[in-house]
């Protein structure tokens, strides 16, 4: 990406002059393109919240038993930890932009290290499941044992969706390590900080999935056997 | 050039940061405080409301989408798609499931143990 | 003689020497069109093999030169590499990459770096996908809908074939987001919406379908492969899933493909029309917001392919009533190009023979379409050749037909020479004789029962398997022919000038025939409609090295 870029000016019949937007240095550009490539993922997890709902409606009460027997309370601690990463990337890209550099890449490895958190406390509630006998191609989950549909459906999503959240989460780690390689290399600076800007986007996108993912399986079944519909 | 704005109100965009972060963080507290508390036979809906709200907080305000009209109208349009398809029409083929009566995948709950073939292909 | 985009290059990394290399990191919009259309064609001809060899086994009932399970895996190979390698990129991947930045006026599209990865992403899927072919498994053998739970049981290789299709979907959609932006941002000065060419509108609606809807089908893929291989319950009955759960997410991104399949095609057409009329084209605004609106409509008209799955009645009815609804804004471009022919000068050249043809065979391909949206015909005529000659009529009769005629009408601007005329009007005839023999007896097949994907068959559906086959060894003909027509043109053929067709719009208004690196000298104000005659002859005229206009 040249930094000397320098437009075109076209000019009307009348003299008027216009400039001309060329495809190098359009920040305008390269935000609308991140939003709309952010469109497709939340389709990807409209679509597997759709098939969720299916599920729900014919297996309702299934639902709710497998709901509760869900961590809430490191569910809900890794949604404070999400909630807090989500501030210091933002604050990130404050700081970025009104030129205190050395602030933002503070604030980029705070970002990692809430998400490695994260995916520790991710890892206990697995490991614990797993204990349960509940896991992929393990225990309850194998088609000959007795537990009922509803349930396999439940946490056949349940596993699917956190693992492509847990994916997501490390791709934005990958990104923000290269992000701040590119900060040092000078390439990221308070002036061209369009990457910067779309990587907090990703990692806000990351968040809000998370915001839909979690009430929808861990509080569900929560207020009891009703739980409510 | 390269930015899309020359002077920025450093105070002002941080503590707009804080304020949103508090009112998420409310927010999650009601999350778990709401099946004891209200709505509470209706758990589902409360919770799928207060999660749209903490999600328009974070769109507009750290995803900045305030003010930016075109990206917005795109948005819009996107979830119309969306919510028209996965929900309405959907859910007009799921609420009239006509062959309960038949159907393996909608038996008794305890039903996960036969391989009997499904009532339609 | 000045440079062109084939002497000299911008590249993603570096800057090679070799040619080759040049070719394979550049990040020109031209050169990457033409090198999806050179992978594309090759894949395209392995699947014309590949039906030829089920045309070859149909002849005759019983079994002659393969088995049953082999032709399974065929049919499954002929619709993999058509609809995901070749004509779901395919309009616009190449005419899309190549002639879209010129027509609104840009140095290039909006990502370059992106679409040179993007291209490569194309390969790896491409790799991926017919890599299945050489395993001991075997290529898999479900038909490219992989409905569950046959998909989920089979042996054969499945999984290349499902993420193949994720990884050329990840393709699609970057494509559509690179053009998406690109039009948004870079048009030239003056340039509205409703300056923008037709072709252009055409790629902006399939950009949208491109972007929207291809995530539904990766998802589909992703829940299929965790649930072959990581035993979560969602379309097997066994753990309380619905395949019919499948088929709903399945076609809710295959139907609008199709869409996306012809919406470039039309645009092709609106940009021919008016070049051979010599006349503006007739409702120029109802032609552009009807591509908007089959996109949009598009999107909610996939029960159709679920009506004899078990779907409530309810919504059956609704989706028949919405499958008849998108007929109507095609009609509206059909009506509109023939208004634009009346009282034209016609100039019957071959890009204007194969838009005439398609007018007929799309026409008949989108009637059919319409019968099968009743229900109750349907149940009749689901899964029976009578489908199959439906959608080869619309997609290979419309979609590539029309993907031909803007090759033949692009070719001189991508290429700087032109074919010899004669050669390519007798390639074109023996393309359509050769195309409507071979798929209009099995309308006639259908009807009468003839099931598809059906590898032996009753003696009395023998005369149109042997009518159909006389029409294959035409058509593969006529194709050859055509490539032939090409080959010899770009080795041999005469200079074309850039502007040979005298045609108004941007792209043909460039310096220099085959086009500079940068495209237009300079980038013009546009203060003009894209059709503008005036007695048969363009209105706008500019001086190519300041791109002023001297009318």
């Amino acid at each position: 990406m040249s930094h000397e870029y320098i437009p075109e000016i076209a000019t009307s019949r009348d003299g008027t002059e216009y400039e001309v937007q060329g495809w190098q240095d359009d920040f305008y550009g390269g935000k609308l393109g991140f939003w709309l490539f952010m469109f497709t993922e939340v389709l990807m997890f409209g679509a597997m919240f759709m098939a969720l709902s299916y599920y729900n409606v014919l297996h309702p009460h299934e639902f709710i038993e497998a709901s509760a027997s869900l961590n809430r309370l490191l569910g809900g601690i890794n949604t404070v930890i999400l909630l807090v990463s989500a501030l210091t990337m933002g604050l990130s890209l404050l700081k970025m932009r009104v030129g205190d550099v050395k602030g933002a890449k503070l604030m980029i490895w705070a970002t990692i290290l809430l998400a490695l958190a994260f995916l520790v406390i991710k890892g206990f509630e697995w490991r614990a499941e797993y204990n349960h006998g509940i896991f992929l191609m393990h225990g309850e989950m194998l088609p000959e044992s007795g537990m009922a549909f509803g349930k396999k459906l439940f946490f056949g999503m349940y596993f699917t969706m956190t693992g492509i959240h847990g994916f997501h989460i490390i791709i934005g780690i990958g990104l923000m390590i290269w992000l701040l390689k590119r900060i040092n290399a000078g390439k990221v600076t308070p002036e061209h900080h369009i990457l910067h800007w779309n990587i907090a986007l990703y990692w806000d996108i990351v968040h809000l999935i998370w915001v839909f993912v979690f009430p929808y399986y861990y509080m569900i079944g929560a207020g009891g056997v009703t739980g409510g519909h | 050039m390269g930015t899309n704005n020359t002077t920025i109100d450093y105070k002002k965009e941080r503590s707009a940061y804080y304020k949103v972060l508090i009112g998420l963080l409310l927010l999650t507290a009601v999350t778990f405080i709401q099946p004891h508390l209200f709505m509470t036979e209706s758990t589902f809906v409360a919770q799928m409301a207060i999660a749209v709200v903490k999600a328009w907080l974070i769109i507009m305000y750290y995803m900045h989408l305030k003010g930016d009209s075109l990206i917005g109208v795109m948005g819009i349009f996107s979830l119309i798609i969306v919510a028209t398809f996965f929900i309405i029409v959907i859910g007009f083929d799921v609420a009239n499931f006509q062959y309960v009566p038949e159907s393996h995948i909608t038996g008794p709950a305890s039903a996960g143990v036969e391989h009997a073939t499904p009532a339609h292909h | 003689m000045s440079k062109s985009y084939f002497d000299e290059t911008h590249t993603a990394i570096g800057h090679p020497k070799s040619t080759f290399m040049q070719w394979m990191l550049t990040v020109d919009h031209k050169r990457i069109g033409i090198m999806y259309a050179a992978v594309m064609f090759t894949f395209f001809f392995v699947a014309v093999a590949t039906a030829f060899l089920m045309r070859l086994e149909l002849f005759a009932p019983g079994a002659q030169y393969i088995d049953g399970d082999t032709f399974n895996q065929a049919f499954t190979l002929h619709g993999v590499i058509m609809i995901f390698l070749f004509i779901i990129p395919g309009v616009p991947a190449v005419l899309g990459n190549i002639v879209m930045p010129l027509m609104i006026g840009a140095k290039d599209v909006s990502f370059p770096r992106l679409n040179w990865f993007t291209f490569w992403l194309y390969i790896l899927g491409c790799i991926i996908a017919l890599a299945s072919l050489f395993t001991d498994a075997g290529f898999a053998d479900t038909g490219w809908t992989f409905y569950a739970p046959y998909s989920l049981t089979t042996s054969t290789n499945v999984i290349f074939t499902l993420v193949a299709a994720f990884v050329l979907g990840m393709a699609s959609i970057l494509t559509g987001l690179n053009f998406l932006v690109t039009i948004h941002r870079l048009r030239a000065p003056g340039m509205t919406f409703f300056k923008m060419p037709l072709f252009v509108w055409g790629i902006y609606a399939t950009a949208w379908i491109q972007l929207l809807a291809t995530p539904v089908v990766g998802i589909t893929l992703i829940l299929a492969i965790m649930e072959k291989y990581f035993g979560i319950g969602i379309f097997d009955p066994s753990k309380g899933g619905d395949p019919v759960l499948f088929e709903h997410l399945f076609w809710i991104y295959s139907h609008p493909a199709v869409y996306l399949m012809i919406l470039p095609a039309f645009g092709i057409m609106s940009e021919i029309i008016p070049t051979f009329s010599r006349r503006e084209i007739f409702g120029y605004r109802t032609i552009a917001l009807s591509s908007a609106s089959i996109a949009g409509i598009g999107y909610l008209v996939w029960g159709h392919h679920l009506y004899t799955s078990g779907m409530a009645d309810i919504a059956k009815t609704i989706f028949s009533f919405l499958t008849f609804f998108v007929a109507i804004p095609t009609g509206i471009k059909f009506y509109d190009w023939i208004a634009t022919m009346y009282k034209g000068k016609i100039i019957l050249s071959t890009p204007m023979l194969w838009a005439l043809g398609t007018i007929i065979t799309f026409t008949i391909g989108g009637l059919t379409g319409v019968t099968i949206a009743m229900i109750g015909v349907d149940i009749h005529l689901q899964d029976t050749y009578y489908t199959v000659a439906h959608f080869h009529y619309a997609m290979l009769g419309g979609v590539v037909f029309l993907f031909f005629a803007g090759l033949h009408y692009w070719f001189p601007l991508i290429t700087g020479k032109m074919y010899n005329e004669k050669h390519a009007k007798i390639a074109f005839y023996l393309n359509f004789v050769g195309f409507n023999l071979l798929w209009f007896p099995m309308f006639i097949a259908g009807y009468y029962g003839m099931p598809r994907r059906y590898f032996d068959y009753l003696p009395e559906f023998q005369i149109y398997h042997q009518v159909s086959f006389v029409g294959a060894v035409v058509f593969i003909t006529g194709l050859i022919y055509m490539f032939v027509v090409f080959f010899k043109g770009w080795r041999s053929g005469k200079p074309s000038g850039t502007n040979p067709w005298n045609a108004t719009t941007l792209e043909w208004h460039l310096p220099s025939s085959p086009p500079p690196l940068e495209n237009h000298s300079k980038v013009p104000y546009v203060d003009f409609n894209p059709y503008e005659y005036h007695h048969g002859e363009p209105v706008v005229k500019f001086d190519y090295e300041t791109m002023k206009r001297i009318d």
